[in-house]
């Protein structure tokens, strides 16, 4: 297990538990996504705070889940990126298809507003 | 591990579960050899980064049970190298439609192509010859969508690369059939 969740409602908080988010975790990470929108979450918010380290093997893992989700009307949200982390996906234009938020708190704000 | 202080080298097994060892050793030679001028976090994670995606490549892509690193650190300048004997290079070109894999027949001409694009950035390959390829990267107009979900494949790697380092480049050495993946950091800029 890679992802510790909670659920509040159709909202899911995911938590990758390692600190490398690498390829030696991205299969898992991609698999456990997976089943989460599968289970009828409407939106996942995964939390980077334990993560020091991401390559391109995770993010791809991350694309693909999104490419699951897109079409099930699913949003993903990151939070909690540690400036590195934030860089890389900064670096190959991630930021862009994904929401970033600072921590859960602000993100579940956006589902008040 | 050589102890050189000009040249770190590292035989990597191609192992994942290998490659946070490597990083931490990488990171203690640029430490120890950077001089005076310590190398700045934001380039040392750039650094990371490439040296990883090299790595990752090495397992995912080479099949070979090894491959050799070597660093340098001289001059303000930063050349890190990964050699293999393992799968060369293979690009698909879209354009054509086809595969091009090294090395190419000697005195084949083939212009700059697109490996991949996100919607904002292109990844090129230019063919110098039939056996050296350099790696660039071209900014496109900003579009609403990135075409970043379009296409998972695994060119997240080589961007990058491409985009971490100052250049980034491809050889094969057709006579030991010894693939080099070079990269170099101008460090003290």
């Amino acid at each position: 297990m890679i992802l510790k969740t909670t659920e509040i409602g159709s909202t899911t908080q995911a938590t990758i538990l390692t600190q490398e988010a690498n390829l030696l975790h991205a299969e898992m990470f991609k698999e456990e996504m997976i089943t989460i929108i599968a289970n009828g979450a409407k939106l996942v918010i995964v939390s980077f705070e334990n993560v020091n380290y991401i390559d391109s093997s995770f993010l791809g893992s991350l694309v693909v889940a999104l490419k699951y989700a897109m079409p099930r009307n699913v949003d993903i949200y990151l939070v909690s990126l540690k400036p590195d982390v934030k860089n890389l996906l900064t670096l190959i234009r991630m930021d862009k298809v994904f929401k970033i938020f600072k921590d859960y708190g602000q993100a579940m704000e956006t589902l008040n507003s | 591990m050589n102890q050189n202080p000009d040249q770190f080298q590292f035989i990597f097994n191609s192992q994942d579960e290998e490659i946070q060892d490597v990083l931490d050793r990488c990171q203690q030679y640029i430490n120890q050899n950077a001089g005076k001028n310590s190398v700045e976090s934001a380039l040392l994670s750039k650094i990371k980064w490439v040296i990883t995606e090299l790595l990752t490549n090495a397992v995912k892509h080479s099949e070979t049970s090894e491959c050799l690193l070597l660093m340098s650190l001289k001059n303000g300048q930063l050349i890190i190298e990964k050699q293999d004997n393992g799968n060369p290079l293979t690009l698909y070109h879209p354009a054509k439609e086809t595969k091009i894999i090294w090395p190419l027949h000697p005195g084949k001409t083939i212009e700059d192509f697109q490996i991949y694009h996100n919607g904002m950035d292109s990844l090129m390959v230019h063919i110098e010859n039939d056996n050296l390829a350099t790696f660039y990267t071209e900014e496109l107009p900003e579009s609403y969508m990135p075409a970043l979900l379009l296409d998972t494949s695994e060119h997240f790697g080589l961007l990058i690369i491409t985009k971490a380092s100052d250049t980034f480049i491809y050889q094969y050495i057709r006579e030991e059939n010894l693939n080099k993946f070079q990269v170099c950091f101008n460090v003290n800029t």
